[in-house]
């Protein structure tokens, strides 16, 4: 049971860090610098825990906000680039913030040892869980209340107007703007909340590995972060959830039994997938049809 | 005032080694910035099929263990690479949705970097490489390999300049990329050009992951991300879809690099080539030069 | 539309024979040991090798009886392997599977970036009720970045400890070569290993055993430049260069010493280079370089080792060796335990390996006598090799 725990575990954190992509996204932004915020959310929230003696509860929210406050502040310069650009800059960002962990020493002594983020070392021993006794069942169900509330959130904010909103941005700028919607406001606010997802998703990632460090947050999970929305539609959040099951669930652990091939297939079946559902795993054609197929049942 | 000659003579050496190496940047961002020109799409596969056919050529080169045949097979087996890239990853999606094709990219990427780690078993293979010699001007060193690199880019970038302004089949990628709609009408097809595109950009990867893996001595897994990041940044900063700007920015690049390296050690260097990419991008988002073969 | 409803159940289906539990039916009970490590990327080798060798020890133990149990009947040994990618939460992932299935202890992993997350979710301290860690046992072939075994009771690693062999190294050098006085680095500041090997070993020793250290040049591990490091080499002009790096980042240094003609009076290397990957990449330029290592064919059980690895497709080298005295240790822990193998022993049968494991003082080693520290860690016998003719040979055996 343990196993399948941890695994819920993975799922919901992965989820975060989709959903944190999932709505930059939608405003035709495609982001390479959620990982860089997961990062700042991992090592601010370990801080907390670790030498401030935080309770995880707060330590989460405020990496959740200290994601967000940077995301802000780096959402006004992306605004000046489109497209292919953007992916750079925020590729560029998010190995900023990497190697800025690289080279980021703060070690304070708890009794006899030294305890911190200490450089490439990485910073070791984020012991919150196992010290307060969680289990793992604990710890999955803690991981997924937050995927549950922010899940909720974005549905209902998709079905509200600011859906509308980002999705007008997404589809047409011109249009958008000649309709009176400030983009600056749009593209930044999207960058925010995509932020504050990701800070949440690395404060419990780092509480949940018990050891971080700079090679973790990567242009790998910064591909992996933008893969889960475009792989399972953008159309809603399900479709993120549903790509991250598919990845990690299916292509990782599913087919650990073909051993050596199923690296081989990881890649040859994203390219299926993608030729396959070019509008991600959960498009509009495909809600269309749950929902008739709901309806008449 | 000696020291300070001999420290001036070390920066301008890491510059010039740095330009030097630089050119397999440029190799790499020409191909990025041309197939974005014409398709308007980006192929996150195209390092790691650069890097793919320099490895097939050694296959090459253990039955005829001459180094240029080996260049010339690491440009035919990315050129096929390249093409097969686009059947998987283009050719069947819809040319309106930009993300798909990125996303399967992203798959072949990994794919294609599993089958060299299962081939190899992950340990970096020897390379052939032309010269080996330092040529050295008093304290001043000049590597001859990445000369040899250097003019074997200079000559690839006047072939590719050559194919797309004086032939029929260039004549035909610049027209698709600037009005595929009128040039379709005029009866070139679409697919055929963006087909010859991919297999045009191949062979020019090839060359490029040939002269990284002649510059490097070895070729390793380890060097398909880096070269797609760097190959990324320099299209980037050279203006997308303008051949001469990547060039000039892959030497920039690679002179910056060693630059920042000089001053500020290896931990640091990388931080402050992302944060001048990032100004760049902030002040100049056009790049050096806006595009000369597609617009965007 | 329709190719993909046709196609999603039919993955679904193969996928999930992946998750349905093996049932065990055999008529002998088996003894099930869970080996993981990197098959992939880079370090694909160590996976490769390791699990060829637990194949291999596993199969000489079958095949003179097998392990006798607390009963009195003999288990066969069982070697499953999982491939953890070299990724933390991969690695955390793989542990818990295992720690759902029947197997008594894990093996692995490869790479230290894994091993010091995934021991850290296993529990402190044995009997701590509070803590909810995992109660696995864990016995490490690979991972070798210092100080790892210390943070939890039921990690044990059977690395070479590299603070030892680098100290009598750099001892033995000064003794047989004293005329040379200057050491100088060169060393992958990104990854663990590495790292922590030049400045918390090879500096601090060599400065120990009397050398001048004059400094050190740093590379990523990805790096493919080095010529602005080699020239700070050339100017610090030392006698003896130390290079802690893989074999990737030591090849491209090494091509470019021999390029602006730095020549020092003897190469010492990281211990992991020692491996066929350096000659492979450049056996001409890593001539002579000395590397301490804790396995080299120089006694009968080594030799053996070796052909049995062969015989199952890898090759043994100082981290797949390892695995083979691994494999050995736990067959006589597990019998001077008496554990039981069965459906509904597997908790206590992985406490009594735990505490099997932490009891020994010494193991059997290939190489001679392996002594146990209190931390889990152990004091491996090693030999120095250098690089000979694209061979490794045993430059000089310390009798340790």
């Amino acid at each position: 049971m343990d196993f399948y725990f941890g695994l819920i575990q993975l799922i919901g954190v992965h989820t975060l860090l989709g959903l944190s992509a999932y709505v930059v996204l939608l405003t035709n932004q495609v982001t390479m610098a959620q990982a860089g915020f997961f990062g700042i959310g991992a090592y601010v929230a370990a801080m907390l825990t670790v030498l401030a003696d935080f309770s995880i509860v707060p330590a989460i929210l405020i990496a959740g906000f200290a994601g967000a406050l940077i995301a802000c502040l780096v959402g006004f310069p992306a605004l000046r680039v489109k497209g292919l650009m953007l992916v750079v800059a925020t590729l560029a960002f998010g190995e900023f913030v990497r190697l800025f962990f690289f080279n980021f020493d703060y070690q304070i002594a708890k009794g006899e040892i030294q305890v911190g983020p200490l450089g490439g070392e990485g910073f070791r021993q984020i012991r919150y869980f196992p010290e307060n006794g969680w289990t793992t069942g604990d710890v999955a169900l803690f991981v997924w209340v937050f995927v549950i509330l922010i899940m909720a959130g974005l549905w209902w904010m998709d079905r509200s107007r600011i859906g509308a909103v980002l999705r007008a941005v997404g589809e047409d700028e011109l249009a958008a703007q000649s309709v009176g919607l400030n983009l600056t406001a749009v593209k930044v606010s999207a960058m925010t909340i995509g932020g504050f997802i990701a800070g949440i998703g690395g404060g419990i990632y780092a509480h949940y590995t018990t050891h971080i460090e700079q090679s973790n947050f990567n242009v790998l999970l910064a591909t992996f972060a933008i893969a889960y929305p475009i792989l399972g539609g953008l159309s809603n959040v399900f479709g993120t959830l549903l790509a991250v099951v598919f990845i990690q669930g299916i292509l990782v652990e599913g087919l650990r039994f073909m051993g050596d091939w199923r690296n081989l297939l990881f890649g040859a079946l994203i390219v299926l997938a993608m030729n396959v559902r070019p509008r991600g795993l959960l498009d509009e054609r495909a809600m269309m049809t749950l929902k008739r197929l709901f309806s008449r049942g | 005032m000696d020291d300070f000659l001999l420290e001036l003579i070390y920066v301008v050496q890491s510059i010039v080694d740095g330009i030097l190496f630089g050119t397999t940047y440029a190799l790499i961002g020409i191909g990025f910035t041309l197939i974005f020109g014409v398709m308007h799409k980006l192929n996150l596969a195209y390092g790691a099929v650069s890097i793919g056919g320099a490895y097939a050529s050694l296959m090459i080169f253990h039955l005829v263990p001459s180094p240029i045949v080996a260049y010339l097979a690491s440009a035919v087996a990315t050129g096929a690479f390249g093409y097969l890239v686009y059947l998987c990853c283009f050719r069947f999606l819809p040319l309106s949705n930009p993300l798909a094709p990125l996303m399967a990219t992203v798959g072949a990427f990994l794919f294609i970097d599993e089958v060299i780690v299962h081939a190899t078993n992950g340990m970096p293979e020897p390379y052939p490489s032309v010269f080996d010699e330092m040529i050295f001007f008093g304290e001043f060193g000049l590597r001859s390999d990445l000369l040899f690199v250097f003019a074997i880019g200079l000559i690839s970038m006047l072939v590719l300049m050559y194919v797309l302004y004086r032939t029929r089949l260039g004549l035909a990628v610049r027209a698709v990329s600037q009005q595929p709609v009128a040039a379709e009408l005029c009866g070139m097809s679409q697919e055929r050009t963006n087909a010859i595109t991919f297999v045009i950009t191949g062979a020019l990867g090839g060359v490029a992951g040939a002269m990284i893996g002649a510059s490097v001595g070895v070729l390793s897994p380890l060097l398909v991300a880096p070269i797609t990041i760097k190959g990324l940044i320099v299209t980037v900063i050279g203006g997308l879809g303008s051949i001469p700007g990547a060039i000039i920015a892959g030497l920039a690049v690679g002179a910056f690099e060693n630059l920042f390296q000089y001053f500020r050690g290896v931990t640091e260097r990388d931080m402050y080539v992302m944060l001048l990419l990032f100004l760049f991008l902030t002040f100049r988002p056009g790049g050096i030069f806006s595009s000369s073969i597609g617009r965007d | 539309m329709r190719k993909t409803w046709v196609l999603l159940p039919a993955i679904a289906a193969v996928i999930s024979m992946g998750f349905v539990a093996q049932p065990a039916v055999s008529q002998e009970r088996s003894v099930k040991i869970a080996g993981f490590g990197a098959r992939s990327g880079v370090v694909r080798s160590f996976g490769v090798n390791t699990e060829a060798v637990m194949r291999a020890a596993a199969d000489q133990i079958n095949k003179s009886g097998g392990v006798k149990l607390g009963d009195g009947s003999m288990g066969k040994i069982e070697i499953s392997f999982d491939d953890d990618r070299c990724n933390a939460e991969e690695g955390i992932s793989v542990l818990r599977r295992i720690a759902s299935t029947d197997a008594v202890v894990a093996v692995g992993p490869t790479c230290s970036n894994v091993a010091e997350p995934l021991f850290g979710i296993l529990q402190k301290r044995v009997g701590d009720a509070g803590d909810s860690g995992l109660k696995m046992p864990i016995f490490t072939d690979t991972a070798i970045k210092g100080g790892l075994a210390q943070i939890s009771d039921w990690a044990f690693r059977n690395v070479p400890n590299e603070a030892e062999m680098y100290q009598s190294l750099f001892v033995w050098l000064q003794k047989e070569n004293p005329e040379l006085k200057s050491v100088y680095g060169g060393v992958e500041e990104d990854f663990a290993h590495s790292r922590f090997t030049w400045h918390k070993v090879m500096k601090t020793k060599s400065g120990d055993a009397g050398y001048n250290v004059l400094g050190e040049s740093k590379w990523l591990l990805a790096d493919t430049n080095f010529t602005t490091q080699v020239r700070e080499m050339k100017k610090a002009n030392p006698d003896i260069i130390a290079i802690s790096a893989h074999p990737f980042t030591t090849c491209g240094v090494l091509k470019e010493m021999a390029r602006q003609k730095v020549k020092p009076k003897l190469l010492v290397g990281l211990t992991s280079s020692s491996s066929m990957e350096t000659l492979n990449g450049c056996a001409e330029q890593a001539e002579g370089i000395i590397i301490p290592t804790s396995f080299a064919p120089v006694t009968p059980e080594a030799e053996m080792a070796a052909a049995a690895a062969a015989r199952f497709d890898g090759s043994a080298d100082l981290h797949s060796a390892a695995a083979w005295e691994i494999v050995m240790v736990l067959k006589d822990v597990m019998e001077s335990q008496g554990i039981m193998a069965k459906a509904d022993t597997v908790d206590a049968d992985r406490a009594k390996v735990r505490d099997g494991l932490a009891a020994l003082k010494t193991t059997k080693g290939l190489l001679g006598t392996i002594k146990r520290t209190d931390e889990g860690e152990a004091l491996k016998p090693y030999v120095y090799v250098h690089a000979k003719g694209g061979n490794w040979k045993v430059l000089h055996d310390p009798g340790i």
